[in-house]
């Protein structure tokens, strides 16, 4: 049959399965975008969780990056200084003389994207919308009575409780400081109804009117976010003309865009990936110390665990994690681990600190703490984890280390998988049943915010009621001027929740940024806004 | 005929809501609370907020009013906000199917080009080399996972032998074209940019290979087979008899039957490339709606899911819509 089918020929075969071979033919990388290269800087990164890029409503983890470009805040924060602040728009602060707040001196001559010189008046205006949109970022600023201008270049802000930190939080990007002319013609507004007056979201996810040394000017969804240079910036001519924050979403691709210079700087490479361009020599490696918290919960209510409900029991298992083995093995070093939740690098919070007063792994202690509890022959109890992983290492992996350490000192631990935002409903409803693996990360770098949480809502969920010894230590340590003094509370206070056992910090991750040598600097902060985009310069 | 097709529509209708009620009573079992999906752990865990947040999304009002409002909106030609994006759900779902659409479009003629002809060639020379490569190429394509595919191929063509261009729908630093459609690649031959219409074309390259592999295979095996039983049919030896050339045999007398189920076949799998590339869209970084819907779900949005449940209820009611009518134009004994 086959003979009389002589129409088919090869050739033809070849030429019909060749429109696939032709596609890959036109697939030749364009070259046209060569030139345009040299002044663009482009950033690989996950940002899928980016859902607006309006400050007063930021809450995501990858948002404030670019908003910290775009705007200026008063203060801010040096990378790798998290106690000192630096002077931003405000070239000066100190005290209102009746100590009720805090007084700002304002930058001479800061000019916003459109040219128009920044007034008190725009950042009144600016705290003013923040606290009437109600939206998250009102919440950390909720103790701030209302913002006044003094004159032309100063403004107060008067707190409801004045010995509450203040500083340290408005250095985060959600307040930042907005062209109100712009803003108000683009449809936002800071009045007391501002909640539903406020129409400006749609402008200003694409837009920006802000002094920051790039402007936005077009964010795709899921695609990237596109600033230009503003060149009224107060800080210098920025160094690049554009910046693309390009969403990649998988690791694997990031490392092969990268590698390719494609991308000027991955961020979101797993271990694997980063140890693929150890050989790479035109790729650098940039540690981005967090401030975030991989972390053990442990329920202590009785009725879910009675073995749990006992301080020694709880202990127990302190003492017989092996936590250098999590940061060596699993995360081959790249990582800090506190004692609590202040990470390393705030004040009373040091990695020599940590080692004195933190749990470390000594078996024979969990043992006699076991016997103590009266548990001689170990108990059991459930670690529940959800299906996500930080920097390459799953919390499956996770659990299944705690449960191997535990066993050695007899104590069995179900593992069990669920759903995260089932994992979240559970553990922040206080229906956890065992321990739970998670993550923090703290919107503002401020000791206060991560010490309060830990004795209120944090607590609850654990079935904790803190002592008031406790409580008051945290707005003591909060509210004290003397730095030194006030860094001995924080040790102190922690000392008190470590041997309280509700919460085992597993590690505080050191991120690997690779960057691509063609870019010099790339000041990567931890301060909550990953990278001083305004600082990164490209070489030569 | 048209009367088949106007009551074939109304049942569509009725399908269509029919499903989003399912998905709605099916959302709403799930355990987890959308206010712990969305909202960060200081505001979480802040009541009067929470209660201004539910109400704000009328999450506080009981299921069934819950789904009348949904219905209205829908009467409205409005899908609601969606919760995590804080946009219009129907603006969401504008701005990622384009992209899908193209990907998804560009794939299925892919596997259809080549599927079709190499099932043929498969069927009329069975068991020569062609036969063996047809049956490899399908092997291949219906057994490979997705994403190991999509990733030996971007970590081949695009790492190793330099030659495609990487994730995403164009160049990191090229800008889109301006939208009118959507499609890049009418968008940019619109405006004449005829840079980024190639530079669109390469990106497209590797994710519609990787998206075509399984449906490719798929279409290959059924066009051989359905090839293989139309040939033993009575006509073609009657054909075959009067002296026809072959030729015409396979192409006028066999093909028209044999395609029958290919149709079928290629309907539904242009609705599952529609719906469901996820695992390609993550991989290449495509910003369409398998993405859209994956965040969707796992944050619990529920006006969100139910938008996309409603496109992706009518795309499937459509095309087998189509289906059926091609049928009809294939074999007029199918209306009666």
């Amino acid at each position: 049959m086959t003979d009389k089918l002589g129409w088919i020929d090869r050739r033809r075969l070849l030429q019909l399965l060749g429109a696939g071979g032709g596609a890959i033919a036109a697939g030749l990388p364009s070259r046209v975008f060569a030139q345009a290269r040299k002044n663009t800087l482009v950033l690989g990164i996950d940002i899928s969780d980016t859902i607006t890029l309006d400050p007063a409503r930021l809450a995501q983890y990858t948002s404030p990056m670019t908003v910290s470009a775009a705007y200026d805040s008063l203060v801010t924060m040096k990378p790798g200084e998290y106690i000192k602040l630096a002077p931003s728009l405000a070239t000066k602060w100190e005290r209102t003389p009746d100590g009720k707040g805090w007084r700002f001196t304002l930058r001479d001559g800061v000019k916003f994207s459109t040219g128009n010189v920044m007034t008190a008046e725009d950042v009144k205006w600016s705290f003013d919308r923040v606290i009437n949109l109600g939206d998250q970022p009102s919440q950390y600023i909720a103790h701030v009575d209302r913002v006044e201008i003094v004159d032309k270049s100063t403004i107060d802000i008067i707190l409801k409780q004045p010995t509450e930190p203040l500083l340290t939080i408005i250095a985060a990007p959600e307040f930042v400081v907005l062209e109100r002319k712009v803003a108000e013609a683009n449809g936002a507004s800071a009045a007391k109804d501002a909640k539903t007056a406020d129409k400006a979201a749609q402008w200003i996810n694409s837009n920006s009117c802000g002094t920051g040394a790039y402007r936005i000017t077009a964010w795709e969804r899921n695609q990237q976010i596109q600033l230009a240079r503003n060149d009224h910036y107060w800080g210098g001519k920025p160094p690049y003309e554009r910046i693309v924050i390009r969403h990649i979403s998988d690791g694997a691709a990031q490392l092969l865009a990268v590698r390719r210079g494609d991308i000027d700087a991955a961020f979101n490479l797993i271990p694997e990936q980063i140890a693929a361009l150890k050989s790479e020599p035109t790729v650098r490696l940039a540690p981005l110390a967090s401030l975030d918290f991989v972390y053990m919960a442990l329920t202590q209510e009785p009725e879910f665990n009675k073995a749990l409900a006992v301080k020694e029991a709880r202990q127990a298992i302190g003492y017989a994690i092996d936590y250098d083995g999590i940061v060596k093995s699993m995360l081959g070093g790249a990582a800090l681990r506190p004692a609590h939740f202040l990470p390393i690098g705030v004040s009373g919070s040091t990695e020599e600190i940590a080692r004195q007063i933190g749990f470390k792994q000594d078996l024979a202690k969990a043992k006699e703490l076991l016997a103590k509890a009266g548990l001689k022959d170990g108990f059991e109890f459930e670690i529940a984890y959800g299906n996500a992983a930080v920097q390459g290492v799953t919390y499956q992996d996770l659990g299944l280390k705690i449960q191997s350490d535990v066993a050695r000192v007899g104590i069995k631990v179900n593992l069990r998988p669920v759903d995260q935002v089932n994992l979240r409903t559970e553990y922040t409803t206080g229906k956890s049943r065992g321990g739970v693996l998670t993550f923090w990360n703290p919107p503002a770098v401020e000791n206060q915010l991560w010490a309060a949480a830990v004795v209120q809502r944090v607590a609850k969920r654990v079935h904790w009621t803190p002592p008031d010894d406790i409580v008051k230590l945290v707005s003591q340590a909060a509210t004290e001027p003397d730095p030194k003094k006030q860094a001995d509370l924080w040790v102190e206070w922690q000392k008190k929740v470590v041997d309280q056992a509700n919460h085992f910090i597993l590690f505080q991750p050191v991120y690997q940024i690779a960057v691509r040598n063609a870019v010099k600097e790339f000041p990567l902060t931890a301060a909550g806004w990953m990278l001083d985009l305004h600082g990164v310069t490209p070489a030569g | 005929m048209s009367r088949y097709i106007l009551s074939r529509l109304v049942l569509a209708v009725v399908m269509a809501l029919l499903a989003t009620l399912v998905i709605f009573l099916l959302a709403n079992t799930v355990p987890g609370d959308p206010v712990l999906a969305q909202l960060g752990d200081l505001a979480a865990s802040n009541k009067e907020f929470v209660a201004e947040w539910r109400a704000k999304w009328g999450l506080d009002l009981p299921l069934w009013q819950r789904y009348v409002i949904f219905l209205q909106q829908l009467f409205h030609g409005d899908l609601g906000i969606s919760i995590s994006s804080q946009r219009p759900v129907l603006q969401d779902i504008r701005d990622f199917a384009p992209a899908t659409l193209e990907l998804a479009s560009i794939a299925f003629v892919l596997s259809l080009v080549v599927g079709i002809p190499l099932g043929i060639m498969a069927a009329v020379r069975r068991d020569s080399w062609i036969d063996h490569l047809a049956r490899l190429i399908s092997l291949i394509g219906v057994s490979s996972p997705t994403f190991w595919l999509a990733f030996i191929m971007l970590a081949l063509f695009y790492g190793g032998l330099q030659i495609a261009p990487g994730p995403g729908r164009i160049d990191a630093i090229a800008l889109p074209p301006t939208s009118v459609t959507g499609l890049y690649l009418i968008d940019s031959a619109l405006a004449g940019d005829w840079d980024t219409f190639r530079d669109a074309a390469a990106h497209l390259v590797l994710p519609s290979i990787v998206l075509a592999a399984a449906t490719l295979g798929l279409i290959t095996r059924t066009t051989r087979a359905s090839m293989l039983e139309s040939m033993q049919q009575d006509y073609v030896r009657v054909a075959r008899a009067k002296g026809i050339r072959e030729r015409r045999i396979v192409i006028g007398h066999i093909l028209p039957n044999a395609l029958i189920p290919v149709v079928t076949l290629g309907g539904l799998a242009y609705a599952n490339l529609l719906t469901g590339a996820v695992l390609t869209e993550t991989i290449f970084s495509w910003p369409g709606l398998g993405r859209y819907t994956f965040r969707s779900a796992v944050t619990l949005d529920f006006p969100a899911i139910m938008g996309i449940t409603l496109i992706v209820a009518v795309v499937y009611l459509v095309i087998n819509l189509l289906i059926d009518i091609s049928y009809a134009l294939l074999d007029p004994r199918v209306v009666r």
